[in-house]
């Protein structure tokens, strides 16, 4: 999957500016950013709901926008799962599995197992969840190459999370693309390979979870029996705070060799070192907007 | 340390409940007031343009006199009502209008009704409304209030209409009181339909036949004089038996009035009830039934069915009336030749012989089959604003193709049902006696098949270019044609007026023979709308 200069534009609303975006084959992407940032617009581009205002976006290296032949290799969670109230799960399923792109039948019939879903019962009766459920059950037990989900776990309680996790890995396993996007940042960080993070419409960054981390910076809190060494004119270091007496918290870049010899003098009573989640790196690039 | 500067203020406390209810009122009236200025418009205009020509129409007295004499036949009667006074201008509109307004706004009320109380609970906003301080209660009574005052607006513009062409006050006010009461007894029964089930397709489909079963009994109540008694049953036999104009009876006003009341109490006390819930709660589960999901046209196939059903039903009822009094009306008219002449005059020409008459009744035949194109377009728009689309168009298919065969079944589905009424007219007309054939019966049946194809090719333009007006341009041909033909006939206007209406160009099946040509025309136009609606469709994005 790829996208070149892809743009939307709704009227004076750039919802999407000039994205450059490629997903190899067999990897887990994850796509983040707030509400409205444009990733569910991107979605729609890559699906051919809705026709981009410049740019080309090519699945499979055909175009998006000829949906006959990119859907043959395609499945997808929209984020609001909408289902015809009067049919069943089970009959849902059938439909979708009988219109779609090809479908393991007992991966299907164990993906429901798994899932817990009760297909007995009409759409109309269940809850935001249990349509999640019903997509991903449908896209999963697809041989599709590319499956696309838009936040398909935002209604899962944490067993099925980890149901959806489990899935996810074995659909990598299989050779699948997955496109995830989402808010579980923690749901990204586990199961992701690449991450692209969007803000208000354009491509702010897109890299290894790990690259990630290592662009940001590491919080190493100490406490110690010492004098306090001079580190605020050290390179890398930042926002040196005081917790207690004898105990101080502080931001680094880059290596912590020069720091931790500094600290050595000190008497390091204990130390820990914590990498940033991706949650702080996500607040990090949008924090500032908010602040 | 940030150093405070304002005072801290407290939020300014109202009177919550209250300004939560007024805000539901307002909102009530945003979802209604587009469609309720239309009806009351219509409701309006047609009393005052049947009452301003009925000089021309009647004539004089005489001819009002021998007008009486056909209107009192048992078959026109079934079909337009019993007649009161024709040779006053009041009484002659309540005849010509009295019905098709009474069923207009009680249809409309019905309708509007289930979709602003179960359709916006289906979809999940009722229960950000009722998250605020105000009751699911006082939601109901609010909204209630709102439609039932819209219906009697309805009522109120008729006699307004009325009272400004100079008829009789008295009558004005019994006929306007009663077409307020009919809107208001339905939007009442399409709110208890909305608590009793838990989806509005349930609600708006038995309201709906309670309203078919209703026209149904005053038909018959109308036809046969023993069976008379039964108007007392139905809202649209009590308008009738008020009699304005004439003897402008109040009591079956009264008993109308007391019968909205209490069926908007029932309303009100169903309303006690989950939200999302209904009275009548299908099984929780059922085994799968999995017909016709192999496909999108299977899929397309199997949600039409249910509501062609309906509709085969409806219209199926309908057609068989008009064969079963098919006889009656040829009997009466082969006894009295010189009324051919004045039928014609009064706009029922062509009734001396059961083609004609067929005819006649056939070419009203476009309207409701053409509705039920528009409404299956309609429910597809729907799909699409629902997202349910959505998991059907990320599979390999373009959605051209996608409504290319929606619009193939629902074209189909017009075909069903003109074949329903063709087969239900010869059925009934081959019970009664009538000469006619079953071969005629389906050809006059077809040919109004051109002018519902045009409402189908209107309602697919609308999907693709202005899907938001949908129901204004669907309807465009077949209502909006009738009418303009109506108009100009009553008005005089110039030829080419009239020539604008499709149903100009209907050929009397099977009194004559068809016109092809105008049929190939007509096709033509259709295709074309439906080609330009599906390209379009095909480039525009997909809503929601």
């Amino acid at each position: 999957m790829r996208t070149a200069k892809l743009s939307k534009h709704y009227g004076p609303v750039r919802a999407l500016d000039q994205l450059d975006l490629e997903v190899a084959a067999g990897e887990v992407f994850g796509f983040l950013g707030p509400n409205g940032a444009g990733k569910s617009t991107t979605i729609r581009l890559l699906l051919g709901l809705a026709q981009p205002t410049a740019g080309t976006a090519h699945l499979f290296d055909v175009p998006a926008a000829d949906v006959a032949s990119a859907h043959r290799h395609l499945a997808y969670v929209p984020a609001d799962v909408a289902l015809w109230p009067q049919l069943t799960g089970a009959e849902i399923l059938e439909l979708l599995a009988r219109t779609g792109p090809g479908t393991d039948r007992d991966y299907q019939a164990e993906l429901v197992d798994r899932f817990a879903l009760d297909v007995n019962k009409p759409a109309r009766t269940y809850s935001t969840g249990n349509r999640q459920k019903v997509a991903l059950i449908a896209a999963f037990a697809t041989r599709a190459r590319l499956l696309i989900l838009d936040e398909p776990t935002s209604g899962l309680d944490p067993l099925m999370e980890r149901e959806f996790r489990t899935a996810v890995r074995e659909a990598r396993d299989r050779g699948q693309s997955v496109f995830l996007s989402s808010h579980q940042l923690a749901e990204v960080e586990a199961v992701c390979d690449r991450v692209a993070i969007l803000r208000a419409g354009r491509l702010a960054e897109v890299a290894t979870v790990s690259d990630l981390r290592r662009l940001h910076r590491t919080e190493i809190e100490v406490s110690f029996t010492g004098e306090l060494p001079d580190l605020e004119t050290m390179p890398g270091v930042d926002t040196v705070e005081t917790v207690a007496p004898g105990h101080i918290r502080f931001s680094l870049a880059g290596p912590p060799g020069p720091a931790l010899w500094a600290l050595v003098s000190a008497d390091i009573a204990t130390l820990s070192v914590r990498e940033p989640s991706l949650e702080e790196i996500f607040l990090a690039y949008y924090g500032e907007a908010i602040r | 340390m940030t150093a405070v500067h304002a005072e801290p203020t407290a939020p300014v406390v109202t009177d919550e409940p209250a300004r939560s209810a007024r805000a539901v009122t307002a909102l009530t009236v945003r979802q209604v007031r587009r469609a309720a200025v239309l009806v009351t418009a219509l409701a309006a205009a047609m009393s005052a343009l049947v009452a301003a020509t009925h000089a021309s129409t009647i004539g004089n007295a005489a001819q009002a006199e021998s007008l009486t004499a056909l209107a009192a036949n048992p078959a026109i009667r079934t079909l337009f009502g019993e007649p009161t006074n024709l040779a006053d201008p009041g009484g002659f509109t309540v005849w010509r209008t009295g019905i098709f307004l009474a069923v207009l706004i009680g249809a409309w009320s019905l309708l509007v009704t289930t979709r602003v109380t179960r359709g916006e609970e289906d979809a999940g906003r009722v229960d950000l409304l009722l998250a605020g301080p105000l009751p699911a209660r006082h939601l109901l009574q609010r909204q209630l209030a709102v439609l039932l005052t819209a219906a009697a607006a309805a009522g109120a513009a008729a006699t307004a209409a009325l009272l400004a062409s100079g008829t009789d006050p008295a009558g004005a006010a019994v006929h306007g009181t009663g077409l307020a009461l009919t809107g208001m007894f339905f939007a009442a029964t399409g709110a208890l339909a909305a608590q009793i089930f838990p989806a509005r397709s349930g609600a708006t489909g038995s309201a709906v036949a309670v309203l078919a079963a209703g026209l149904m009994l005053r038909m018959v109540g109308d036809g046969a004089d023993a069976l008379g008694w039964i108007r007392w049953l139905t809202p649209f036999g009590l308008t009738g038996l008020t009699r304005p104009y004439d003897t402008n009876r109040w009591l079956p006003l009264l008993v109308l009035a007391a019968s909205t009341a209490a069926m908007t109490a029932a309303a009100v006390f169903a309303g006690r009830r989950d939200v999302r819930g209904g009275w009548l709660n299908p099984a929780p589960g059922r085994p799968p039934r999995l017909a016709l999901l192999d496909s999108v046209p299977a899929f397309a196939l199997r949600r039409m069915l249910r509501p062609l059903a309906g509709w085969a039903a409806g219209i199926g009822a309908y057609f068989l009336l008009v064969g079963l009094i098919a006889q009656s009306m040829i009997t009466f008219l082969a006894d009295n030749p010189h009324f051919a002449n004045l039928a014609s005059q009064a706009g029922f020409a062509g009734l001396d012989a059961v083609e004609g008459y067929a005819a006649s009744l056939f070419a009203l035949l476009a309207l409701p089959v053409g509705g039920f194109a528009a409404a299956r377009i309609t429910a597809f728009f729907a799909d699409e604003t629902g997202g349910r689309l959505t998991l059907l168009c990320a599979g390999p298919r373009t959605r051209r193709w996608a409504a290319g065969a929606e619009i193939l079944v629902t074209a189909g589905g017009a075909v069903v049902l003109v074949l329903v009424a063709g087969a239900a007219t010869a059925a009934g007309a081959t019970l009664s006696g009538a000469p006619l054939s079953v071969a005629e019966s389906l050809a006059g049946a077809v040919n109004v098949l051109p002018v519902a194809l045009l409402s189908l090719g209107a309602a697919v333009l609308a999907l693709g270019v202005a899907p938001r007006l949908m129901g204004w341009i669907s309807a465009v041909p077949g209502i909006g044609g009738f009418l303009l033909l109506v108009t100009a006939d009553s008005v005089n206007a110039p030829h080419w007026v009239a020539q604008l209406s499709p149903f100009a160009h209907l050929a009397r099946v099977p009194a004559e023979s068809p016109h092809l040509t105008a049929a190939a025309v007509m096709l033509l136009v259709g295709s074309t709308a439906v080609f330009v609606g599906l390209t379009t469709y095909g480039r525009r994005d997909l809503a929601a």
